[in-house]
């Protein structure tokens, strides 16, 4: 039963992605942008904006240009799709593949912390609002949650920038990873801080760790709004519900009714773990750029400001093919955790 | 049987969200309006004073009389930035910047995807169902990193942005709003107007149509304060509105770096006026909503 239905998700999943791909080709190439005046300048001769354009594929018929990209066609030099490559970066002339490979687990690492950091206070203040429907803890996680909710990560980046470091002088500048002076573990996972466990190095374990402190706490702030706001409704409704009233009825102590409920709350808060994953690397970006963290994020933007398609293409993919595996687990989660599902 | 979980959360505590709400929301929209005529300086003229700080707190009663009565030049309430552009005015007309592109956009994709919500929710064909996937396959690619492509791509300006958000929020009014109409077009007004021999094009505007609007009309407010999010954030990184236009992602992104010098005006004033406004915008759709829920 549970089998059938992971097949039939993976299938769709596939699938989503597929139509994906070849959406974000035709998307970019429809948009009224010349990414050859961008790489030669205005005022390249006609004689070089030609050969740049042969250069970059863009003189050949635009299913040809997709036949490459898939990898379906071309010299073979360069592996598409299909054969699980992205192209070569236009601005550095590097496989895609391997910068986002290098790029990703920075994204990977700051996102984890922020949703740790966020889920270990969300879970039990959310919870704790939800106690006392009307009272004072109610209001104030309801509000604290809508305001956390809507915030920028931007606003709140250079705020704590300026209260940590320049203020109390606690926090490292926003500088990236590591001091300058400080030589990097060798890179075999990309996260900083699993580098420096895995050189044996626990004193740059600390120090990425201090690196990351504001990155991490400006997204963990902005996403405990909505874990907040949402432990918090999920737990009201659970307490609620008939078989915690009779937990209660049955005299149970309140902190075995709590745990109760937490779990019934915990099956429907999980679709919105999915949805907050998206949203996550969308405030990863900005939060990145602000803390030249060098992610994927940044990655991202350089791409997109220098109409480097192979590049915006693979991080597009690679974005998207992260978030519906994260969709697939829930559900799949979901589904073991509550079988009507796969009905 | 009232159910005790309607209560929860609604009473005194959504009345006075929604008093905070709109209030933000119609002092953001004034600004929006009048910015421009009353700000002190001019914000795209640079000023002889450059990175000059605020003026403390407690000089300000004795300033605005001086401004106002003794006809004193207008200080520079939110200090200067490194080029000498007066933050307060720029601050102020900047929300006629975001505003506008947050309220045009989500007025288009309202009407766009509220228009296809009801064509798709009573009209069950092959082509309202290939709609529908259309507008799966849009709200599948990440919101942000969509939003910059596209407008980095289609050229940064005012009108390419309100169309890459008008993109990227139709889908939500269209789901919103079949979802209504499929519930209504079971109803017995609806099966009635039918009976009476109606044709379906008037079932479906004057009927269906009003009644399927409100839950779209909740979302409204909350979608004003995501763009608004939005439209700073990709300027923030670059890829929204130009230099020198008054917008506030932009104004944080050119003061970000004086901040780790301490020269944190230039930044955190745009910065509070973002973070204000998109509250303002989220209490006021977390009240409607709360009001529309029973």
């Amino acid at each position: 039963m549970i089998g059938r239905f992971v097949v039939r998700r993976i299938g769709v999943a596939i699938v989503q992605l597929a139509v994906l791909a070849v959406a974000v080709f035709f998307l970019i190439r429809l948009l009224p942008a010349d990414p050859v005046a961008r790489f030669v300048g205005l005022n390249a001769t006609p004689e070089a904006y030609a050969a740049a354009k042969a250069n970059l594929g863009l003189d050949r018929p635009l299913t040809e240009q997709f036949a490459a990209f898939l990898g379906l066609a071309g010299d073979g030099r360069v592996p598409g799709l299909l054969q699980g490559g992205l192209g070569v970066s236009w601005v550095s002339g590097a496989p895609v593949a391997a910068e986002v490979a290098a790029y990703l687990p920075v994204t990977l690492e700051l996102i984890g912390l922020a949703f740790l950091v966020a889920i270990l206070v969300g879970v039990p203040v959310g919870a704790w609002g939800a106690l006392k429907p009307g009272g004072a803890a109610d209001k104030g996680t309801l509000v604290y949650g809508l305001f956390a909710g809507s915030q920028p990560e931007f606003t709140w980046g250079i705020v704590f920038i300026f209260v940590f470091f320049v203020g109390l002088g606690i926090a490292p500048g926003p500088l990236g990873r590591l001091s300058p002076l400080t030589e990097p573990p060798d890179a075999i996972t990309g996260a900083m801080t699993v580098d420096a466990l895995l050189a044996g190095r626990p004193d740059l374990f600390l120090e990425a760790l201090h690196y990351l402190m504001l990155p991490v706490l400006t997204l963990a702030f902005v996403l405990s709004g909505p874990i907040i706001k949402m432990v918090r409704e999920n737990t009201g409704a659970a307490l609620l519900s008939e078989h915690v009233l009779y937990a209660r009825a049955a005299g149970l102590p309140a902190r075995v009714v709590a745990r109760d409920a937490l779990r019934a709350a915990f099956a429907p808060s999980m679709t919105l773990i999915g949805v907050l994953f998206g949203f996550m690397l969308g405030g990863a970006v900005l939060v990145e750029s602000m803390f030249s963290l060098g992610g994927l994020g940044q990655y991202a933007i350089r791409s997109i400001l220098a109409f480097d398609y192979p590049a915006i293409q693979g991080v597009v993919l690679v974005i998207s093919a992260i978030s519906l595996a994260v969709y697939l687990i829930l559900d799949v989660a979901h589904a073991m955790l509550d079988p009507r599902v796969t009905l | 049987m009232a159910r005790p979980e309607m209560a929860r959360g609604g009473g005194a505590a959504a009345g006075a969200l929604f008093r905070i709400g709109a209030g933000i929301v119609g002092l953001m929209i004034a600004l929006a309006a009048v910015g421009p005529w009353i700000v002190p300086y001019d914000p795209y003229t640079a000023t002889e004073v450059v990175s000059q700080p605020p003026p403390p707190l407690l000089q300000w009663p004795g300033l605005l009389i001086d401004t106002l009565f003794r006809g004193a030049p207008a200080p520079h309430w939110f200090g200067t930035d490194a080029s000498g552009l007066d933050v307060f005015s720029r601050t102020i007309v900047a929300a006629r910047t975001d505003l506008v592109i947050a309220l045009a956009a989500n007025a288009l994709s309202f009407g766009i995807g509220v228009t296809l919500g009801v064509v798709a929710g009573y009209y069950r064909n092959f082509a309202t169902e290939a709609l529908m996937r259309l507008s799966d396959l849009l709200q599948s690619f990440p919101v942000f990193i969509t939003a910059m492509i596209l407008v980095a791509l289609a050229g940064r300006s005012w009108g390419n942005i309100i169309l890459a958000l008008t993109l990227l929020y139709a889908p939500i009014y269209l789901r919103l709003t079949r979802a209504e109409v499929l519930t209504l077009r079971e109803r017995g007004f609806i099966e009635a107007a039918r009976a009476a021999g109606v044709p379906d094009w008037s079932i479906a505007l004057r009927h269906v149509l009003p009644n399927a609007l409100r839950p779209a009309l909740v979302q409204s407010s909350v979608t004003v304060g995501f763009a608004i999010l939005l439209t700073a954030g990709l300027s923030f990184v670059g890829a929204g509105v130009r230099p020198p236009t008054p917008e506030w992602g932009l104004m944080i992104a050119t003061g970000a770096g004086q901040i780790v010098l301490g020269d944190w005006w230039p930044s955190l004033f745009p910065g509070i006026a973002v973070s204000l406004t998109v509250f303002g915008f989220a209490a006021l759709g977390h009240a409607l909503e709360r009001r529309h829920a029973g």
